[in-house]
């Protein structure tokens, strides 16, 4: 359900009528919905319900079988390989399950890595890294390397990378999932900040608490499709 | 079907690639060490094998009948150490005219005997029978094949001696004559040497044949011994040009064979490292360490036994055509030069056990991991490697996709050094080969740089059925210098000879005119200036035991000549000295030129100049020489497919690095994707991760091909290349070598490189 102000809002992401098949398997059946700027919606789910193949069409990572996948006015069908990859460098920040960190750099090289692909400079991009490790509190542990991080630091570290390029759009995969419960309590606290300074999110999790807690609506899905869409209360 | 085979078959299922990688490997060393083993068994053992069969003489020895009676001589054979003997035979020297049974005039030596067979050199009969009665004569045939029956019943006429008729041809591993006819006949001939043929117990070197027959001539008068040649001189003659490519061929079979260990060493380890989730879920099913490291020789054993026998298949097609280049023009007699069957015994044993070996080392890994800790690697984080070098490079002003790429070879330094001594041998053998080719082709240009056209010309003789020259070879001289486009004009003459203190005859070539462009191929010494000198081929001088300094007797027409080596040629026949045209007059004053090479003045029309010389004398033959070497073309030839090989298999090595860095680092691959990589990124960061070690593995391979280059140029017998001919590298050249290891290194990263570029990065994010 959204508001009047909601509506007037910008439609960050638009999906119409997407099919994805795998051979004979149907991942996503004739699923549409709209994300606008500043939402924060959760994607729950049973198991190979679809949830991630629908973030990996919103990220750009995966091609629809049929259908239209529009971010930020982008139409991603149409967009090639490097196309969705300037796309994904410009308007989306992700966060994973593991983390997917560089084992060979630091935290800060992590961090900056995102911005040195567009060709920022190594200074101004370990200087915007700084900030954000800072903005995220654990500037003191930037020259660590991910082995000797806990798994807390390891996600606010990717949520720093993910933020690095100022993205339109944060997609989180069950950000909190390899977390125990206080990390995975302090990272659900950074999105909802995140979101509280207009941060668009889609949290794709199997997490009702992560989804109560940090989205303001939900999608839940079943074999492929929306199954049902509903508002959520702010808990925090 | 054993638990083992069934893991094994499903690992190289899943390495296709790596399993075709390492096939391929194994089949190009397979067939550059056969052909190497293949060029040295073909060396020695048809000689070897032809000469025992016709129990050939150790030594061949003339004695002077004056001094030595034949009840003397037949004595010898008696004395310790001498196995076997045959003799005394009558032998005598005739001089035959020109183009006798297609032969050059001059010396021929010829020996009279009762029969082919006996205890020592036995004779085989190619075409026809025996010389039995007077008039007849049986030739020797030198070279494979026979002349055919249509040769028998030719009627030679030697000067000053009744003519012969030819009733057989026949062939001896032991050169004994160069013909042989009845005693009966050979006593009307007046013989003037007598022949022994011995057999010695003790016969491996120089040495000890020179022991046998001094032990064996004891008891004879002083200097009843006239001269005795050597089998051991024979075999070095026999396998000279074979030898000359041996070193090479050697030297590329020993790089295929280190190029084929690091691959599968490289192989092997990678799939250990990248597989240790693998390994760890098959000790846990129950699979003892053994079976664990039986697993993966198996999975290596497969495509190399495989690629071992395609290499031997190949290797033996192609042996056929190189040893008929490396044994052309020999005189091989009775000698089947074949590929001979152990070289692939040796390889097909041998190239399994070698890559068994290979494997066994980085497999050992695999016996000693533990499950638990092997099922944990991948999901932890790895602590990395050469982080202080990666931070400087993210600092840097590179573009990230090339600091990120030049910093992942210190991830896995170990697996970064064996690519980089792959990129090393392939370098290595690139710069050989450049090395060869430039000195083969100054080698192929010698004598001929000013690119001025060269005519022959040979003059026309009855005893081939065409006309004659007019006038005298003088004349002929004048006409070819004064045709329009003349510019030098070369006289030769071509004879047999006899040498003091050898038995076989040896070709003798008499120059007058212009012979600059044959003193350019002096490597040592001067070209002949006057009468009493000569000038010979290292193979020659080699082969005949003289040196630069040296005085030789030759003798022709029953007269003899001094004559001092005063130079040595940069190549030549072995058979064949060259000298001037003052000697041959000494030898024989009425001797006539038979060939003429004429150089053009620059500009000058070949095929104009060919047609006036036609049109002045008819009986001349003018044809435009190629400047093309057969030689060159060879070495060039082989040297360029072994490096296409090497360079191949170089850059697979380079290739099979990067497919492991990409399979492992696909996480990270997924991850800089999703947040924006683009694939030209993804490939310049692949491709760079393999450009240090290019251009490192470039300048650590050049010295070792430098100095490869040097043993090969050094230890080419029948060739003795200038110290300019060696002197080949300059500064632009070895600045092209750096960037061939960064060739081989882009080459064979590339693939991989294309493949992490459209790596799916919802699936590999997904199987997170």
């Amino acid at each position: 359900m959204t508001t009047d102000s909601d509506s007037s809002r910008q439609v960050v992401v638009r999906l119409e009528g997407v099919h994805k098949d795998y051979g004979d398997a149907k991942a996503l059946d004739g699923v549409s919905l709209e994300i606008r700027a500043g939402e924060a919606v959760a994607v729950m789910g049973p198991s190979g319900c679809g949830k991630s193949t629908l973030l990996n069409m919103v990220a750009g990572l995966d091609r629809p079988t049929s259908g239209t996948v529009r971010v930020h006015g982008e139409d991603l069908g149409r967009l090639n390989e490097t196309g969705l990859a300037l796309f994904r460098r410009r308007h989306v920040g992700m966060i994973f399950q593991f983390f997917n960190l560089i084992d060979d750099l630091p935290a800060l090289d992590n961090v900056a890595l995102a911005a040195q692909l567009t060709g920022t400079s190594a200074r101004q991009a370990r200087r915007r890294a700084l900030e954000l490790l800072d903005e995220l509190g654990i500037a003191g542990r930037k020259d660590t390397y991910p082995a000797a991080l806990s798994g807390g630091e390891r996600q606010r570290v990717a949520v720093a990378r993910a933020l690095m390029n100022r993205p339109a759009l944060l997609l989180a995969d069950e950000p909190t999932g390899a977390l125990d419960s206080r990390s995975g309590e302090q990272v659900m606290d950074l999105l909802i900040d995140l979101n509280q300074i207009g941060q668009t999110l889609l949290i794709v999790t199997h997490d009702p608490h992560l989804a109560t807690r940090c989205a303001s609506r939900l999608i839940e899905v079943a074999d492929g499709r929306v199954a049902r869409e509903s508002t959520l209360e702010p808990t925090a | 079907m054993s638990a083992v085979w069934r893991a094994s078959r499903a690992a190289v299922k899943r390495r296709r690639l790596q399993t075709f990688v390492i096939g391929l490997v194994v089949l190009c060393s397979t067939t550059t060490v056969l052909l190497a083993l293949g060029l040295l068994a073909a060396a020695s053992a048809p000689f070897d094998r032809a000469f025992d069969e016709q129990r050939g003489a150790h030594t061949v020895a003339a004695f002077d009948p004056a001094k030595a009676s034949p009840e003397q001589l037949v004595r010898t054979a008696r004395r310790p150490g001498v196995e076997a003997a045959a003799g005394p035979f009558g032998q005598t020297v005739l001089e035959m005219p020109d183009d006798w049974l297609w032969m050059s005039a001059g010396s021929l030596g010829v020996v009279g005997r009762a029969d082919p067979n006996g205890p020592v050199d036995r004779i085989r009969l190619l075409e026809g029978r025996w010389a039995t009665a007077p008039g007849e004569i049986v030739v020797n045939w030198p070279v494979d094949g026979t002349p055919g029956p249509g040769r028998l019943g030719t009627r030679l006429e030697p000067r000053g001696a009744p003519p012969l008729t030819v009733v057989g041809f026949a062939t001896s591993m032991s050169k004994s004559a160069g013909a042989w006819v009845s005693p009966e006949q050979m006593a009307r001939m007046h013989p003037t040497t007598a022949q022994m043929l011995y057999r010695f117990t003790n016969a491996a070197t120089e040495r000890e044949l020179r022991t046998g027959l001094t032990t064996a001539t004891a008891g004879l008068p002083a200097g009843s011994l006239g001269t005795a040649q050597s089998y051991l001189t024979l075999k070095r003659a026999f396998s000279a040009q074979a030898d000359a490519y041996l070193p090479f061929m050697t030297l590329f079979g020993v790089l295929g064979l280190l190029v084929s260990v690091l691959i599968v060493g490289n192989v092997v380890s990678g799939a250990v490292v990248s597989g240790h989730r693998h390994i760890g879920v098959l000790k846990s099913l129950g699979f003892t360490p053994n079976q664990v490291v039986a697993v993966y020789l198996t999975m290596v054993s497969v495509p190399a036994l495989i690629g071992c026998v395609l290499g031997v298949v190949s290797g033996n097609a192609v042996a056929g055509p190189l040893l008929r280049v490396a044994f052309s023009g020999v005189e091989t007699g009775s000698a089947s030069v074949g590929v001979s069957r152990w070289p692939s015994v040796v390889c097909l044993l041998g190239m399994p056990a070698l890559v068994a070996v290979a494997a066994l080392i980085p497999a050992a890994r695999a016996h000693r991991l533990s499950a638990a800790r092997a099922i944990a690697a991948g999901s932890a984080p790895r602590t990395g490697r050469g982080l202080r070098v990666q931070r400087r490079l993210g600092g840097s002003r590179l573009p990230r996709a090339v600091s990120l790429g030049m910093g992942q070879p210190l991830a896995r330094p170990a697996r970064s050094l064996l690519t980089m001594a792959a990129i090393v041998l392939g370098v290595t053998t690139v710069t050989l080969t450049t090395g060869l080719t430039s000195t083969m082709v100054a080698y192929g240009q010698a004598g001929k740089s000013d690119g001025a056209p060269r005519i022959d010309v040979q003059a026309g003789s009855s005893a081939r059925g065409r006309t004659a020259p007019a006038g005298s070879d003088r004349r002929t001289e004048r006409l070819l210098r004064s045709l329009p486009g003349a510019d030098q004009v070369t006289v030769r003459a071509l004879t047999k000879v006899s040498l003091g203190g050898h038995t076989q005859t040896v070709f003798a070539n008499f120059y007058r005119g212009d012979t600059r462009a044959l003193a350019s191929e002096i490597v040592e010494g001067r070209w002949p200036a006057g009468a009493g000198e000569a000038a010979a081929g290292p193979a020659f001088l080699h082969q005949h035991g003289v040196s630069v300094g040296d005085r030789v007797t030759v003798r022709l027409n029953g007269k003899e000549a001094p004559v001092t080596i005063v130079g040595k040629t940069m190549e030549g026949n072995a058979q064949a000295l060259e000298s001037t045209w003052q000697t041959l007059f000494r030898l024989d004053p009425t001797a006539q030129a038979a060939e003429y090479t004429v150089r053009l003045a620059p500009g000058a029309d070949a095929r104009k100049y060919i047609a006036a010389v036609k049109a002045a004398d008819p009986s001349l033959r003018a044809a435009l020489l190629r400047s093309d070497n057969a030689a060159t073309t060879t070495v060039v030839g082989f040297a360029s497919v072994f490096t296409v090989l090497l360079t191949v298999v170089a850059a697979l090595g380079v290739f099979n690095t990067v497919l492991l860095n990409v399979r492992e680092r696909r996480r990270d691959l997924g991850m800089l994707k999703s947040i924006g990589m683009t694939p030209r990124q993804v490939t310049v960061m692949t491709v760079s991760s393999v450009m240090v070690p290019g251009v490192i593995g470039g300048l650590l391979g050049i010295p070792p091909g430098i100095v490869a280059h040097r043993l090969v140029v050094d230890h080419v017998g029948v060739v003795a290349f200038p110290e300019s001919m060696k002197q080949v590298w300059h500064l632009p050249q070895l600045a092209a070598l750096v960037v061939a290891g960064v060739t081989i290194a882009v080459l064979g990263a590339l693939v991989p490189a294309r493949s992490a570029a459209r790596l799916t990065i919802a699936k590999v994010l997904h199987n997170e």
